[in-house]
């Protein structure tokens, strides 16, 4: 309705410009059907779970470095803040370069982009953890990694979700972008050739895909998790 | 001999000043003694405590745990902070699980020890819930039950009742006596309310601050079980409170003759100042 009455009667959009929600409707019906959209989110999302698979082993390593090396977290953290900086698309053509058009160089830049922002949240996370908990932990015969897995971790949770939630963000940035730019199949290859069919409702109908695929998976996993911190904490 | 306090001194170097939070503390507990520290708000009874549990290291004199000197914290030394420090993130089983776990117990033998404790302190029935789900007293039972399952024969409580009302703190001071009765631990016990010291204490050391030291030790010598409404507990109160106010006369006295400066004045003109001059 307000779509139509943009359109037609106040001709503020043009059609080609701002697509009906019913050819999107169509398109994506298309794409389904065909099973290009069902090939290529498996793809997309396959790559996704992996690249972010390798952040968080890699985003908790780091920052348990960091954290055991106080030099290290002097150093690195500020380097870390500034290379978050960077949109993970600037990684592309390193990467290219690094590893061919190959499909690690698009987990590359997926993995680029979200392993910091996991980095830097752990060792915050970790840093800021009430030093109460650590001294009782301590007279309670904790030590070392055990104080890090029972106690610093634990209590540093909830600061970590919001790393990981930015981190999830930043994956599925590097990950279109990267399919984008290196034309392989997946999500961001439909877009690009959305744009060079000058297709909009291809394009829309793509980026309402990722849109909803990112809000499930925020709703089916970090939002419980977050909704059990906040239970065990008291914090609602 | 439990625990040994040979010429302990503290000092804090920040970066506005040097605190000289202990001078020359020295102190030999016995075992199974139940000692109550005495005294005025930051005399260094929590720092004091901090160094018996290994948290604080003394800048000069050495501490002896049953003849070894204490480097470092341990779970052969329970401590009862000041607040209850459980951790939120676990409900109240775990809770009290902890220190099992971290020694290694098997998962079984864990959860039974932790149900006997917390049966001695009447909290079974909240063995689930989380920790912000519990009143006051209750986290402070908890944390005396998670205290209770580490089978260390030295007990440090930071003044774990002093943020009670009245009735609960005189329910958990009668399980404490209980509970020290019961298994003949050697307990310090930081206290400023003088008749905690004297239900509780075989021995009470007074503490005065600047530097925080060792003004008197009174000896508490009425039969157990005691409670607050016997007339011998309150004799006794009323006998330390007087011995407490000739000291007050005599220290005022000293001190008035003598230099004050300005520091030492704003802290005895201060919500403490009764105290502070007393011990
Ligand atoms: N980490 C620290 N750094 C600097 N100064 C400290 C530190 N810990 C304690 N102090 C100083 O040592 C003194 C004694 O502190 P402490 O906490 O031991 O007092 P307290 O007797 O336990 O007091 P309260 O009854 O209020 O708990 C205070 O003057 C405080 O400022
Ligand atoms: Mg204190």
């Amino acid at each position: 309705m307000a779509y139509e009455l943009g359109v037609e009667y106040l001709k503020v959009w043009q059609p080609n410009g701002f697509p009906s929600p019913i050819n999107i409707a169509k398109t994506l019906e298309i794409l389904l059907v065909d099973h290009t959209l069902g090939i290529a989110v498996l793809t997309s999302i396959t790559r996704l779970a992996i690249g972010y698979g390798i952040s968080l082993v890699l985003g908790f390593l780091f920052a348990l470095i960091m954290l055991r090396f106080k030099a290290l977290q002097e150093n690195l953290s500020p380097l870390l803040l500034g290379l978050q900086t960077l949109p993970n698309v600037c990684w592309v053509p390193l990467a290219v370069l690094w590893f061919g058009l190959r499909e690690s160089t698009i987990i590359f830049v997926v993995v680029i982009g979200s392993t910091f922002a996991i980095t830097l949240a752990v060792e915050s996370g970790v840093k800021n953890v009430k030093s109460i908990y650590l001294r009782a932990a301590q007279t309670m015969g904790a030590k070392g990694l055990k104080t890090y897995q029972n106690v610093a971790l634990p209590a540093a949770l909830p600061e970590i979700i919001n790393g990981m939630k930015q981190g999830w963000a930043f994956a599925w940035r590097g990950l279109i972008s990267g399919e984008m730019l290196m034309q392989v199949k997946g999500l961001g290859e439909i877009l690009i050739v959305g744009k060079e069919k000058a297709d909009i409702n291809q394009i829309i109908a793509i980026m309402v895909v990722i849109i909803v695929l990112g809000l499930m998976v925020n709703k089916l996993v970090f939002e419980r998790v977050e909704a059990n911190i906040r239970y065990r904490w008291g914090l609602d | 001999m439990s625990l040994i306090l040979d010429g302990v001194g503290k000092r804090f170097i920040t970066k506005h000043r040097v605190v000289h939070t202990l001078e020359n503390v020295t102190l030999k507990i016995n075992q199974g003694e139940f000692l109550c520290l005495l005294g005025p708000s930051g005399c260094g009874k929590s720092t004091l405590l901090n160094i018996a549990a290994g948290l604080e290291k003394p800048t000069t004199g050495k501490v002896y745990f049953k003849e070894k000197e204490i480097t470092e914290a341990g779970p052969d030394r329970a401590v009862m902070f000041q607040e209850a420090a459980l951790f939120p993130w676990l409900n109240v089983i775990d809770n009290v699980e902890f220190a099992m776990r971290m020694s290694g117990m098997p998962k079984k033998e864990r959860k039974e020890k932790a149900l006997q404790v917390l049966k001695m302190v009447h909290l079974t029935e909240f063995q689930d819930s989380f920790i912000h789900e519990l009143s006051g007293g209750m986290r402070q039972r908890v944390a005396l039950a998670r205290a209770l399952t580490m089978d260390a024969d030295l007990l440090l409580m930071d003044e774990p009742f002093a943020a009670l009302d009245s009735q609960t703190k005189n329910i958990l001071q009668m399980e404490l006596q209980q509970i020290w009765w019961d298994t003949k631990k050697t307990i310090i016990f930081v206290t400023h309310d003088v008749k905690e010291a004297v239900l509780l204490a075989d021995r009470v050391i007074v503490m005065a601050a600047n530097p925080g030291r060792i003004k008197k030790e009174i000896k508490i010598q009425l039969a157990r079980p005691r409670c607050l409404e016997s007339l011998d507990t309150a004799y006794v109160e009323a006998q330390i409170m007087r011995e407490l106010k000739n000291e007050v006369e005599k220290v005022a006295k000293a001190e008035y003759d003598s230099d004050w400066d300005l520091e030492k004045d704003t802290i005895l003109l201060g919500p403490d100042h009764y105290l502070g001059i007393g011990l």
